[in-house]
């Protein structure tokens, strides 16, 4: 220890800009890597979260980027007319969230209702930690059972009841809870599948046919922007479009199998590609610079180590030394990363931000985890060139006199 | 007498960028405890090359070399360093300290790579070093900060400081002037007499060769 303190205090950060740019190097390696890591494995998740609709006979709505919204023209019978065409028609599912409402809980959060109806809920397999599946067939007048997040299960134990203004019906209404859900469970934006809603603070309502039907025009209408038709047809889907179209002047697209896998294939697999070369380069362009500069170090310290060599340090001593020397420096910058990451986490509980807070040390979660154990391993992989190639060129001129003179 | 070096070169290849040349051909040394010899010859003959590998710094080379009745290429590179800083001491020119350090911890070096019994010991006898040498003015100084002759004694120090039984020197004296090239011979000659050192020195100087016990010539090959 006293050795490996003298050479790092005495010899090595002598210079202090080539530690403390070694430092940056090692920082802004471990960071691509650990965005880099995390974004395809987000995306991954979404990925496999969206196969259920990837499947033949499945076509997804989605408003025509063209296609402007015009309230003036979009009517409630019109709307309805729409649904009554679905439902006569179509086995669909049906989902839409981010309806904000104040419901008294444990952390002050906000909580965010969604609305499903059961063919989406079949499809997604929600995973309970408490409690018992959702019932669809219940009666608005009486209590709408509910799945809730984690973090209303403390104030909200399944079979309690919540009493809310329920926004969509415009009247008030009495949930009850049939079900937790476990710790962050999670959906993914069909169309941007690294990006994630967690349902922690969430209370998922089951919709039926007469729920539908006594909902207000914002639930029915951000209900069918991705609304999901199963066993179904290209012509079918295309008469869907037709009949939305002329009730309410919206163009849909909806997309098949082979359209979603070419979408995906189009924007995502593609950027993810190209995330995955950018990083890799920048990795070995970071690597190389770090290599540089601890040559560099080298270089200017030669005589230094040699005078080490000379009176009994070893080389295998030194080896140690470098090593414990980088693992120190990659310990810092896994902290460094570590803290963003819990800032970022964490910050979503202080900003009471319901849909992004999530649980684990400091909201962590294992997309987190692992991507911190890639740039523990890619560090390893660092470390290893850096010091090897040191050890390289100070073997290379053999301590002997001559250096010295 | 004990012998305590017993090398025999059949051949070493000195490689630089430039050049690759073929030195000490069939060069044999056999060295008792206590001896001091002096090694000369004109510049590029191998006297650096030989100190290197007297002071287990160099194995590169075809031969056979026993220190201490232990052959030289069968030891590992910790046993090297760990030779180094108890048998050998090396007693250079007066740059080959480190600026950064004071002439107190460029002296105490070798101790810290010392084995942590021994350590205690040494550090007793470092006052009377730095007694005998009379450095205690600049123990606090930097390196830069001291004359050619200040530095040539602290190096002289560090060399000595473990109580070596090899004194390897390597034209200590080159750049000093008179007074302070015959302090550093008599510091030592006076290891070699008070403690049986063993003193290999590489020099130019003739005049002082001739004090040696013995004198060995290195040349050319023709």
């Amino acid at each position: 220890m006293k050795i490996f303190k003298f050479i790092i205090s005495k010899i090595f950060l002598r210079k202090a800009i080539l530690g403390i740019g070694m430092i940056l190097l090692l920082c802004m390696a471990n960071y691509i890597t650990f965005t880099a890591t995390r974004s395809i494995l987000s995306t991954f998740q979404g990925y496999r979260e969206t196969e259920y609709i990837n499947q033949e006979g499945v076509y997804t709505a989605n408003l025509d980027p063209n296609s402007h919204i015009d309230m003036g023209v979009i009517s409630e019978n019109g709307t309805q007319a729409v649904y009554d065409y679905l439902n006569n028609n179509f086995n669909y599912a049906f989902y839409t969230d981010g309806f904000i409402v104040s419901v008294p809980n444990s952390y002050d959060m906000k909580i965010s209702l969604g609305y499903m109806n059961e063919q989406y809920y079949r499809l997604n397999e929600f995973e309970l930690s408490q409690g018992t599946d959702l019932d669809f067939d219940y009666q608005l007048d009486g209590e709408i059972p509910v799945l809730i997040g984690k973090g209303l299960s403390k104030t909200y134990p399944v079979g309690s009841t919540i009493k809310i203004d329920e926004f969509v019906l415009g009247r008030p209404v009495t949930l009850k809870v049939q079900g937790i859900l476990k710790q962050n469970t999670y959906h993914s934006n069909y169309y941007a599948l690294n990006s994630k809603t967690y349902y922690n603070f969430s209370i998922l309502i089951p919709v039926n046919e007469a729920f539908i039907n006594n909902a207000n025009m914002d639930l029915k209408l951000n209900g069918l922007m991705d609304i999901i038709t199963l066993n179904t047809t290209k012509e079918e889907v295309t008469d869907l479009s037709k009949v939305i179209k002329d009730n309410m002047g919206l163009k849909f697209n909806f997309f098949s199998q082979q359209e979603n896998y070419d979408y995906f294939n189009e924007y995502y697999l593609h950027s993810l590609k190209i995330i995955a070369i950018t990083t890799f380069i920048l990795f070995i362009v970071i690597t190389c610079l770090s290599i540089w500069n601890a040559l560099v170090s080298v270089r200017l310290m030669l005589k230094d180590f040699t005078i080490n060599l000379l009176v009994g340090l070893s080389y295998s001593k030194l080896r140690k030394i470098f090593y414990i020397y980088f693992g120190i420096l990659s310990f810092i910058n896994l902290t460094v990363i570590f803290i963003i990451t819990a800032f970022n986490r964490y910050g979503c509980w202080l900003r009471k931000d319901a849909t992004f807070a999530t649980y684990g040390l400091f909201g962590l979660i294992g997309m987190d985890w692992l991507s911190l154990l890639v740039v523990v391993l890619s560090d390893i992989i660092i470390g290893m060139v850096i010091v090897e190639n040191m050890l390289r060129k100070i073997k290379k001129v053999p301590i002997s006199l001559r250096v010295l003179q | 007498m004990t012998k305590i070096i017993d090398l025999k070169i059949k051949e070493k290849i000195y490689k630089n960028k430039k050049l690759q040349i073929s030195i000490l051909n069939n060069f044999n040394l056999e060295v008792n405890a206590g001896e001091k010899i002096a090694i000369v010859g004109e510049s590029g003959v191998g006297k650096s090359s030989l100190l290197n590998i007297i002071g287990l710094l160099d194995r590169d080379y075809n031969g056979e070399y026993t220190l201490f009745d232990s052959r030289a290429n069968s030891l590992h590179t910790s046993e090297l360093a760990q030779w180094r800083n108890q048998k050998i001491g090396f007693v250079l020119q007066e740059s080959a300290l480190i600026n950064s350090l004071t002439i107190e911890d460029n002296i105490k070096l070798p101790l810290l790579y010392a084995d942590s019994g021994k350590k205690e010991f040494k550090l007793e006898d470092f006052e009377n070093v730095i007694n005998a040498i009379d450095i205690e003015s600049i123990l606090k100084k930097k390196p830069l900060e001291c004359s050619g002759g200040e530095k040539a004694r602290a190096v002289f120090a560090r060399g000595i400081i473990m109580k070596p039984q090899i004194i390897l020197a390597d034209e200590p004296t080159a750049s000093l002037d008179v007074e302070n090239r015959e302090r550093i011979v008599n510091l030592l000659f006076k290891m070699n007499k008070e403690f049986n050192t063993t003193i290999i020195t590489v020099t130019h100087d003739l005049e002082m060769a001739n004090r040696y016990d013995r004198v060995i010539h290195l040349e050319r090959r023709k």
